[in-house]
């Protein structure tokens, strides 16, 4: 397994800059997620890593040396598709140690990694199948498997869930998380999607328009976003967000929004007078005051989950949502007192967290 | 009966009048041309208004001669060696060629891609004339091997276009995979792109060989000697020779007829497809 | 910076050059050198004695062979015949082939059989089908003539290729005069190459989609109206098409008309011509003259033609 380093990937496609001056480092062994919107640019960067279309800036390292010059099959890589790509004319068996032919692999060795590989993915009974006989996810493991039985030195998973259906999506989600521990392999994964991020990854890359706009842990990209991009794009239901400006009074600074005001704890001076926005999670907001003055919301309707229940609150004009438990007792119409624990609260002036 | 009803009739009726018709004016000659080679020279000489054929009279004489006294063997041979080869070598190089028109990044690459088909446009008179001065010169008029080069430089444009617009529908990850899997580009076409492009190929080979067999100027103006005749050039000679025995070149017809209809009558469905994706031009 | 995306892209392009050439080879060899040695040979005084001669390769233009071409007593008659063919031969292909494919649309038994059949005049070989139809057509061998005098609709023989005028009493005596030979080589260029409309018409009938004629009937549009007014005009750019296709291809066509007539009784064209003066005369300069008038014909009618059709579609 190799550590990933990419330094100042520029990549453009006609006069469109899609990838700016990216830098990145993987350790070896992690499992690194690439999260963002479509179009952001993350699948352009797996077919960069592995070599299949060359950056116009900046240069790819494994353990440290670049693999520039190489072309994708010396770089010992390997990479699993959205739509799979494998090869309709061969079995799957054929499918799995086709890598291992091309470098030359004693025909013996070839069966045994193929056949440890279909074992570890259950998929031994489909060898001797066509991909067009597979299911949408015995294609997906046998992809997976194409991957594996190559032993490389990194694996890119290019939104590999996004064709299985929902419930197969989490089973696989958890197997993926499996064989990362058993296998110990460096992955680089691309997805749009937060829940599979936030499960998966040690690291999390938040990613928008070509640009990263957070590295970090799942837990501290979720609790502690950069921006207020990453702010909003993980969450769900989204970041409750408001504007408002930051006064100080009394010697304590006040956030001074359209329906309320709420005292923080002391902030930065240079910041008095200044147009911020103040996001809390729905889960985060507290309902019920224990304090004056409290802030008081109107419920505009309710959406029992299954296992809790949204509530779309009006907060003067804005919008409020939080979550509460499936027993409540608010209704459409009911007033409610919320509070929004100082520690849960989060501040972003231009956009960036402070 | 109202409007629409009688309208209706009519149309049927139309249809299968309008069917009738056009089946009879398309099988008609080929009938004849049959019958025609299994009568003998006096039925066509005395009775050339039976549209029937006697089977007690059945005469299958006219192959036999034709087949051998009049050099058709050997034109059959030949004809299915320049025809072959030319599919081989097209099929090899518009592969070739459309992949790297397709896939691949270059300078000149749309150049190639419609210049190749605008080339396709002009017509065989304007080639034959220098075509023939230079070969005269060279001393290259009387040789199957330039012919096979001729219609190589006749089909590849289109061959290539129709491989190139069937490639354009491959998926490009199936590529990827194999260039991340260990191929070389060479690799991919072979193992991946190559079967994979089954179907277009036939249509590509077929298309081709229907060219070729058929082909008729070229091989009339560049071949000299009667053993180096294509079946195209041979039955003109045929025909020149003998003015009355049309049995002979009703025989020698179908000789020529026969395999290209064969083909086709298997591979109908590769050989339409070929045919309105290759003229199908942007 | 690195270097490494440029060898990258440098790899590629190299690849591409060694697949393409083959192919670049063989077509400008055979293709585009031809056409130009065409142009060349067409200002040079070059006779077939002068193939031998370093006389090739002087540069000593001339406007004579174009001068012989144009100015050649036969010049406009061949034309005329050149166009009337054209047009009429690739005309009626298309109408035929438009026919086919209406009466071949839709499911009926045998549908692939007859689809296939319909096909056969244009895949056969041309030498078969020519000699098969001057066979058909022979006033004293073919099957036509000796039925049409047996049975009385014809009062003598008629040869079909080799007669240039035929007077048709269309009745109440009215006569009209007919270029036999010429009518015979246009009907025989539409049964040849209507498959190739037929082809077309076909598939893009199929491909109109069936709710539009359900929407017709019910507001009561009965079968004519709803030819003319839905399949019509969704077929009108495939048309329009399909003859300019024809028309490039009928007006460069050489094979059948020398197998059918040699050329004479009125249906010498341009391709013809060329032949005659390179083959027949001998005289290659010219040859290359009226190849390159006829290119110029050609020419003129495709800028004609597209500048008529974007005005139209």
């Amino acid at each position: 397994m190799a550590s990933l380093t990419l330094k100042g990937i520029t990549k453009r496609f006609g006069g469109v800059e899609v990838l700016s001056g990216l830098d990145l480092h993987v350790e070896d062994g992690r499992f690194c997620v690439l999260l963002g919107p479509s179009g952001c640019g993350k699948s352009t960067l797996l077919t960069i890593v592995a070599g299949l279309v060359p950056q116009d800036e900046g240069s790819v390292l494994l353990d440290g040396r670049p693999v520039d010059r190489l072309a994708p099959r010396d770089r010992d890589v390997a990479m699993v598709f959205q739509n799979y790509a494998l090869y309709p004319h061969m079995t799957v068996a054929e499918n799995l140690g086709f890598g291992l032919r091309m470098r030359r692999v004693a025909k013996s060795a070839i069966r045994e990694r193929v056949e440890e590989t279909a074992r570890l993915l259950g998929i031994s009974e489909l060898l001797g199948r066509k991909p067009r006989e597979l299911s949408g996810g015995q294609q997906q493991r046998v992809a997976m498997g194409r991957a594996l039985v190559r032993r490389p030195r990194l694996f890119l998973l290019d939104e590999p869930l996004s064709n299985l259906d929902a419930r197969l999506r989490s089973s696989v989600r958890l197997e993926l998380k499996r064989l990362h521990q058993q296998t110990r392999g460096t992955i680089l994964y691309v997805t749009h999607d937060q829940v599979e991020a936030m499960t998966l990854g040690d690291q999390v890359v938040v990613m928008r328009g070509g640009v990263i706009h957070q590295i970090d842990t799942p837990e501290a990209v979720y609790a502690r976003p950069a921006d207020r991009f990453v702010a909003t794009f993980l969450g769900s239901p989204e970041m409750n967000l408001y504007r408002g400006r930051l006064v100080r009074r009394q010697g304590r600074t006040f956030f001074e929004g359209a329906a309320f005001s709420l005292a923080l704890h002391d902030l930065r001076p240079d910041l008095a007078d200044e147009e911020v926005e103040l996001g809390i999670r729905p889960e985060d907001v507290a309902v019920g005051a224990e304090k004056s003055p409290a802030i008081r919301a109107v419920v505009e309707m309710t959406s029992n989950v299954g296992s809790e229940t949204h509530v779309h609150a009006l907060l003067g004009q804005e919008r409020l949502t939080l979550k509460t438990s499936v027993h409540t007792d608010l209704r459409a119409g009911s007033p409610v007192l919320v509070d929004f624990p100082l520690d849960r609260v989060h501040i972003f002036h231009n956009g960036k967290r402070v | 009966m109202n409007r629409e009803d009688l309208e209706t009739a009519g149309v049927r009726l139309l249809r299968v009048g309008g069917l009738v018709f056009f089946t009879v004016l398309v099988a008609f000659p080929f009938y004849w041309m049959i019958v025609s080679s299994l009568k003998s020279l006096e039925e066509i000489l005395l009775q050339p208004a039976n549209l029937g054929l006697d089977f007690r009279r059945i005469d299958g004489r006219a192959y036999y001669e034709v087949l051998f006294e009049h050099g058709f063997a050997g034109y059959i041979s030949n004809s299915v060696y320049v025809s072959v080869a030319t599919v081989i070598l097209a099929v090899s190089l518009a592969t070739l060629g459309g992949y790297a028109v397709t896939r691949l990044r270059f300078r000149g690459r749309t150049v190639m891609s419609y210049g190749i088909l605008v080339v396709y446009m002009f017509p065989a008179i304007v080639l034959v004339v220098p075509l023939y001065v230079v070969f005269s010169r060279m001393g290259l008029r009387d040789s199957i091997h330039v012919l096979i080069l001729v219609y190589l430089a006749q089909t590849l444009p289109v061959a290539l276009y129709m491989l190139r617009s069937y490639f354009q529908n491959l998926p490009v990850e199936l590529e990827y995979a194999g260039l991340m899997d260990g191929c070389s580009r060479v690799g991919v076409i072979w193992r991946i792109v190559i079967p994979l492009s089954a179907p277009a190929l036939a249509s590509v080979a077929l298309y081709t060989f229907m060219i070729a067999w058929n082909e008729f100027l070229f091989a009339f103006m560049f071949l000299d000697t009667p053993e180096k005749f294509t079946l195209s050039r041979g039955v003109v000679q045929l025909a020149e020779s003998v003015h009355l025995s049309k049995q002979l070149v009703m025989a020698a017809s179908v000789m020529v007829t026969v395999p290209i209809l064969v083909l086709f009558l298997f591979f109908e469905r590769q050989l339409v497809r070929g045919l309105t994706a290759g003229a199908m031009k942007g | 910076m690195t270097r490494g995306p440029s060898t990258f892209l440098a790899k590629e392009a190299r690849l591409a050059f060694w697949l393409m050439v083959p192919t670049v080879t063989v077509v400008a060899a055979f293709v585009v050198f031809p056409v130009l040695w065409n142009l060349w040979l067409s200002l040079k005084p070059v006779t077939l004695g002068d193939l031998r001669g370093a006389s090739l390769f002087r540069w000593n233009p001339t406007l004579d062979n174009f001068r012989r071409v144009l100015g050649d007593p036969e010049f406009l008659s061949v034309l005329t015949t050149t166009l009337l063919y054209t047009v009429g031969g690739s005309g009626l292909s298309v109408v035929l082939g438009l026919a086919a494919a209406l009466l071949v649309h839709g499911s009926f038994p045998g549908r692939s059989l007859v689809r296939g059949l319909f096909l056969s005049p244009y895949i056969a070989p041309v030498v078969a089908v020519t000699f098969t139809w001057s066979f058909i057509l022979d006033p004293q061998l073919g099957v036509v003539n000796a039925l049409g005098v047996q049975s009385g609709v014809f009062t003598q023989p008629m040869a079909f290729f080799s007669q240039r005028w035929l007077d048709l009493p269309l009745g109440g005596g009215v006569r009209v005069r007919i270029p036999l030979a010429l009518t015979s080589v246009i009907l025989f260029e539409g049964w040849r190459y209507f498959p190739f409309a037929f082809l077309f018409v076909l598939a893009r009938l199929q491909s109109i989609p069936e709710p539009l004629y359900r929407a017709a009937s019910v507001d009561g549009a009965g079968p004519f109206q709803r030819f003319y007014h839905i399949t019509l005009p969704q077929l009108a750019s495939v048309l329009y098409t399909l003859f300019l296709f024809r028309f490039i291809w009928t007006i460069n066509k050489f094979d059948d008309i020398f197998l059918l007539t040699r050329g004479q009784a009125g249906t010498k064209v341009m391709t013809i011509k060329v032949y005659e003066y390179a083959f027949g005369r001998f005289d290659i300069g010219a040859g290359c003259a009226a190849a390159m008038v006829l290119f110029v014909v050609l020419s003129l009618f495709l800028i004609a033609y597209f500048r008529w059709i974007v005005k139209e579609v």
